[in-house]
């Protein structure tokens, strides 16, 4: 079978991609980035307008002038079409429709009284998906695109895998610990919730079955591995992904909304989405609309989603065995099989990239949250071109503003810190830098105080070049996979949502949702 | 009561659908041809939803589990209309789609030229059920052949 369909509009949209980037290149749309204040993204607007533009070009010409032949290299090809389709949707959604809303947001503040769109979320990742979403059901996504729409899962693994690189073992370790007790408690107390309800509603073993892996573990992919294993009829699983895909683009947008509303931090707010929303895919796109400029948040949510996967093997096991116990003529299962092929290798991929990560090769193998500590003269004081030397140690005007608020400090450890600070010009250890992050958020020092603070712990801690480029890649996998993601949530998928899956699946949801709110809340603190 | 040499039968064994299935069997004439069309919703494309982290392994056997779910469920309408319609000494044949069910009907009602089209009435609301109904109007637009809509029991 041949996959490439002869279609122009891999080529037009290469095309458009290129122009674009020349466009931007050349001061041509100087104007409109300025407008919409979009000059941090210049560099990626040339990087990615000339990459993917020019890959659709050549494929397709390619695909125009030449007849395919089947085999791998036609497959993959024809892939490219829905790339590119995806990648142009991420590029106006977020190189336009981001800034413009925002802008949008601030002119009707006054009159509204809010900012909607700061409130709604309406960023980039939000308005992908819901362009995906917009795209399959009111266009279709067209035929030549499908190929490359199905690649969107490999865009969030590639992203999942990549994260591995930054995490430090401080990190892992106890994101890790509190991972594995919330969602160990909140997955298997939810299965069992099911399975209970199940029972006394009176529902058939296999609509309790695949209802309970869906609503427990991760949602739609936890409802595909397991409705097999217990013999889901057709109308139990179109009710069950119908439910818990509504369930899930609600939450993703409800979620949000929430966390800032009660003034949650990013490590709160991830291990809440981490465990609160039913559906795995639809975790990744509420943490980048809780805090789309950074990663912090996605990286919480991800090791609880991660977590939540590596759950899925047992539950599916566990389902296994219990169908079989309770239906007389069901076929006995092959454990060792089930564990096996419902392990999710990119995993794997995640371990091995935080593994490398941590060898040093990508940062300083002491990197803690994405940056490492380093206050030697070769960073703190720099040659500039034009041989003057510029120097990140606190000026005398910083170290007076901090010596007239040094009384207000009265803990020893944070005074004997800051004692230091100002006798040496700068941060001495990660440890003064930690205890000293404490005065700030403690807000003991006035703003010009904390200012100061800050200046002297940024200028400590960096950023590895390798990490930037790692974080920035990551955001456009995420992006890249969850518009895609979107393009493959239909409404006629979620209008099935329905029966006794739809009562027990909202009862259970909602309990999930606010019960690991109140438990985060009450349990997870800003630092990890 | 006029009778009828070439029926088309659109049912899914939906109670609305064995309310038509009567009828379109009480309205055949000896030796008339009986089509059934059963149309498989094509939501069910989209029923893999946005799953993401599950092995092409996994999806597979999803995939067969479904289909097979699917064949099983219709084989018993099948098996029930074939039965009845070879009682009476019809000529039944059926076929299974998958599709949109109103475009589905007129497609193959173009192809088989009937001169009658028995379908079931929507299901009253708050009635459980899966979400692919007819579309009447695309339906009653473009249909070549008179249409009974059979009241739901």
């Amino acid at each position: 079978m041949v996959y490439s369909k002869k279609t122009p509009w891999t080529l037009i949209m290469g095309v458009i991609m290129v122009a674009y980037a020349y466009a931007v290149q050349s001061g041509a749309m100087a104007g409109v980035i300025k407008y919409l204040g979009t000059d941090r993204h210049v560099g990626e607007m040339l990087t990615l307008g000339y990459a993917f533009g020019g890959v659709a070009i050549v494929v397709g010409l390619w695909q125009l002038v030449a007849k395919s032949a089947e085999g791998h290299v036609d497959y993959y090809l024809s892939t490219i079409g829905g790339v590119t389709f995806i990648m142009l949707v991420a590029f106006i959604v977020k190189w336009g429709l981001d800034p413009q809303m925002g802008q949008w947001g601030k002119a009707a503040q006054s009159t509204l009284g809010f900012n909607f769109a700061s409130v709604m979320n309406l960023n980039y990742v939000v308005m992908g998906i819901l362009a995906g979403i917009v795209i399959v059901n009111v266009f279709k996504v067209p035929a030549w695109a499908e190929h490359g729409v199905r690649l969107s899962r490999l865009g969030l693994k590639t992203g999942v895998i990549l994260l591995g690189t930054l995490y430090s073992l401080a990190e892992l370790a106890q994101l890790g610990k509190l991972s594995v007790v919330l969602i160990g408690v909140f997955v298997l107390g939810s299965v069992g919730v099911v399975l209970w309800f199940g029972a006394r509603r009176g529902l058939p073993n296999s609509m309790t079955g695949v209802l309970s892996a869906g609503v427990g573990v991760c949602g739609v992919s936890a409802a595909v591995a397991a409705a097999p294993v217990v013999q889901a009829k057709s109308t139990e699983i179109a009710y069950t992904i119908g439910t818990i895909l509504m369930f899930g683009v609600i939450c993703m947008f409800v979620f949000p909304i929430v966390g800032k509303a009660m003034g949650m931090g990013y490590i709160q707010f991830g291990a809440w989405a981490g465990t609160g929303i039913l559906n795995s895919a639809q975790v990744a796109g509420a943490a980048l609309a809780f805090q789309p400029n950074g990663i912090e948040t996605l990286k919480v949510a991800e090791i609880f989603n991660i977590t939540r996967v590596l759950f899925l093997p047992i539950i599916v096991l566990w389902l296994a065995l219990w169908y079989v116990k309770r239906e007389v003529g069901a076929q006995k299962v092959d454990l060792v099989h089930v564990v096996t092929s419902k392990f999710p290798l990119f995993v794997l991929g995640f371990i091995l990239m935080f593994a490398l990560s941590s060898t040093g090769i990508f940062a300083p193998a002491r990197h803690y949250q994405g940056s490492y500590f380093d206050n030697s003269d070769k960073v703190m004081l720099k040659t500039g071109k034009d041989g003057k030397v510029q120097s990140k140690l606190l000026a005398d005007k910083d170290l007076d503003a901090l010596k007239a608020e040094a009384s207000k400090v009265t803990r020893a450890d944070q005074a004997a810190a800051l004692t230091r600070l100002l006798e040496n010009k700068k941060l001495m250890s990660i440890d003064d830098d930690d205890t000293l992050r404490g005065v700030v958020n403690a807000k003991i020092l006035s703003k010009a105080g904390n200012d100061v603070l800050t200046k002297a712990h940024r200028a400590v801690r960096h950023t590895a070049p390798k990490i930037a480029m790692f974080r920035d890649l990551i955001a456009w996998f995420f992006t890249f996979g969850l518009v895609g993601l979107g393009m493959q949530i239909t409404m006629a998928s979620i209008k099935q949502a329905g029966g006794q899956p739809l009562v027990i699946g909202s009862i259970v949801g909602v309990i999930k949702a606010v019960g690991s709110l109140i438990v985060v809340l009450l349990m997870v603190s800003e630092t990890i | 009561m006029t009778e009828y040499s070439r029926i088309v039968l659109a049912s899914h064994g939906t109670p609305g659908g064995q309310a038509a299935e009567r009828a379109a069997l009480a309205l055949c004439a000896r030796g008339a041809s009986l089509r059934q069309l059963v149309v498989v919703p094509d939501f069910w494309r989209g029923m893999m939803g946005d799953d993401w982290l599950n092995n092409a392994s996994t999806r597979e056997t999803y995939g067969r589990h479904v289909e097979h779910q699917i064949e099983a469920e219709i084989a018993v309408q099948v098996a029930r209309v074939r039965t009845k319609a070879t009682q009476l000494g019809l000529n039944y044949q059926c076929r299974t789609v998958l599709g949109k069910p109103a475009e589905c009907l007129l497609a193959y009602s173009l192809e088989f030229a009937p001169e009658l089209v028995v379908i079931g009435a929507p299901r009253p609301k708050g009635t459980t059920g899966l979400r692919s109904r007819m579309h009447l109007e695309t339906l009653v637009r473009a249909l070549g052949a008179r249409l009974l809509i059979v009241p739901h029991p």
